[in-house]
């Protein structure tokens, strides 16, 4: 029948597929499905390991036990060790939070484990947040998950992670739905929120509980055009105005929340027809075609970005690496005193720590800028000047205003962009020099630096040849001043380097 | 045009025409995006920079960048 080991669960798995529980010590960890998520074993038995992300965890004893969700029937419960230190099996981030993991088998403080005062603040602000939408035009609700976990069971969903309110615009087309949903933005960081955008039309909202826990709180938007509900991120289907408005109300956590005017038939467009029977193992179905219409219309303006984050948040606490690179030192000698360096794709900030040390006026620039914290700390600590921004090479709106910014200031400027060509995408490669074509005009140079193929790049990098970056730059108004290519070995470089400096006259 | 299509010939030149298709509708989607972001821009900077008063204008970029 049903075994439970060090490495993971094999079940017998008869008549419809069922979602399961893990518990360790009486508390959810993980849930699956018994046939969707699960590999062919020995006789009619299915074995799936414990996830990956799990296994770090797994240090000690626990009571494991698997229980069927729906019906409460326990398939398993016994004792295991796994490994031989003396220690309960405990599940805890780095603030000493109880995690287990959501739909994305990613580990967060799930609601499960919040009690109604560490959830209060997430609900005054789900409220004010509605309210401030609902100023600006947009008759917004909770939505997926939240609104879920309210019809069917009043409370947020025990294993989901964060809350998503919802709307439909009032417009009828992309190009005004992602206009609106920048402005709703705009209104949100006036109003003091710390806001974040995913897509054209989904941004984030950063609470922070009572003890410290920080959530998001999505807001999606959608559109109706001809009887067809778009809603980012995950629905596109045959759709009435009448079921969402005039919205109606519906009650979660004991407190009163708009609600669609069926919710049922929202529901069923986000979960499918079976929506009534909890599932913590949820996995969207979204056809093919809506998934290409979203990502299309709306998506495409933080391309790798979680990657990035997530490397970042590895390396946040190690300090910012001593010296410079050959490209900075290339700058430091060939630029004139009081020329105004900016790092682009500064990372962590080395190149633009050691610039700023020389004297020179130095910003750096990142896609996730949070991972600049440290060397914006180290130079206050030298009291060394070194302004930190973002810069999404990715949003026009991003590369525009700051290009519009910088060409108000008064004086040479010059652009270190060291692996930032091999790092982005087309879209960003022509953002970088559409940015020199602004900040530069008038003498001022760009340094670029890529990994060429040759040998091996360093992590998250593309191969790109030098002629094509040289071809992005002339058309944007650059005059190359020199361009070469080293091979992998010289000067302890993995892989081959091209080296480019334009100008805009 | 004077060409007489085997069937083999008329689906892989059918096939070649939807993939064309396709690309040309990715295409005219992504446009939304852009054309929204640059709506954006000119509504919020375009204005303030027109009247030319340089607090104001600084004050405009300052809070467009506080909102991305």
């Amino acid at each position: 029948m049903t075994a439970v080991d060090q490495d993971g669960v094999r079940v017998l798995a008869l008549g419809r597929d069922v979602v399961v529980d893990a518990l360790f010590d009486g508390r959810r960890i993980w849930s699956f499905w018994v046939r969707r998520d699960t590999g062919p074993a020995r006789a009619l038995r299915r074995r799936v390991d414990w996830p990956r992300a799990m296994r770090p965890h797994l240090r000690g004893t626990s009571q494991v036990t698997l229980r069927e969700h729906v019906s409460g029937r326990t398939l398993w419960d016994g004792e295991i060790a796994f490994g031989d230190e003396s220690r309960r099996v405990t599940f805890v981030d780095r603030q000493g939070q109880e995690i287990s993991l959501d739909k994305s088998d990613r580990f967060s403080p799930t609601f499960s484990v919040r009690t109604e005062a560490d959830l209060a603040p997430l609900l005054d602000a789900m409220g004010d947040l509605l309210d401030l939408l609902g100023r600006e035009g947009v008759a917004a609700f909770p939505a997926y998950g939240t609104l879920l976990g309210a019809v069917r069971e009043g409370q947020f969903l025990g294993h989901d992670s964060d809350a998503d309110l919802g709307y439909v615009s009032a417009a009828s087309n992309p190009v005004d739905v992602v206009v609106e949903s920048f402005r709703l933005q705009r209104a949100a960081a006036r109003a003091g929120f710390d806001t974040y955008r995913y897509s054209g039309t989904a941004f984030r909202v950063r609470v922070i509980e009572s003890d410290g826990t920080a959530r998001g709180l999505d807001v999606f938007g959608g559109f109706l055009d001809h009887g067809r509900l778009y809603l980012m991120g995950e629905v596109g289907v045959d759709f009435r105005d009448d079921w969402i408005h005039p919205l109606g109300t519906t009650t979660l956590a004991g407190r009163s929340f708009p609600a669609p005017a069926r919710p049922e038939k929202l529901l069923e467009a986000m979960y499918g027809p079976s929506w009534r029977v909890p599932d913590p193992a949820f996995k969207f179905e979204t056809s093919a075609h809506t998934q290409t219409l979203l990502n299309q219309w709306f998506r495409g303006t933080s391309t790798h970005r979680r990657e990035w984050e997530r490397r970042a948040a590895l390396r946040r606490r190690r300090p910012v690496p001593g010296g410079a690179s050959k490209l900075a030192r290339t700058v430091a000698r060939r630029e004139p005193a009081g020329t105004h360096v900016l790092d682009i794709g500064a990372g962590r900030g080395r190149d633009a720590l050691w610039l700023a040390g020389k004297g020179l006026t130095t910003t750096a620039y990142d896609y996730v800028p949070g991972q600049l914290r440290r060397a914006a700390e180290t130079a206050a600590e030298r009291s060394v000047p070194l302004d930190v921004r973002e810069l999404n090479l990715d949003e026009w709106r991003s590369v525009l205003s700051e290009g519009a910014r910088l060409s108000r200031l008064p004086g040479r400027r010059a652009i270190l962009a060291r692996h930032v060509m091999d790092a982005t995408d087309d879209f960003g490669r022509r953002s970088l020099a559409r940015l020199g074509s602004m900040a530069l005009r008038g003498g001022g140079r760009m340094y670029v630096e890529t990994w060429t193929g040759e040998g091996a790049g360093e992590d998250g990098l593309v191969p790109l040849p030098i002629a094509r970056v040289r071809r992005v730059l002339e058309a944007h108004g650059a005059r190359i001043v020199s361009s070469k290519e080293v091979p992998p070995g010289d000067r302890g470089n993995t892989g081959s380097v091209g080296r480019v400096v334009a100008q805009w006259e | 045009m004077g060409v007489k299509w085997t069937s083999r010939g008329r689906t892989s030149e059918l096939e070649a025409r939807v993939k064309m298709l396709e690309a040309d509708m990715a295409e005219l989607r992504r446009h939304h995006l852009r054309l929204a972001e640059l709506a954006d821009v000119v509504q919020e900077l375009l204005i303030p920079m027109a009247d030319q008063d340089r607090e104001r204008i600084d004050a405009a970029i300052a809070s467009f960048q506080a909102s991305l």
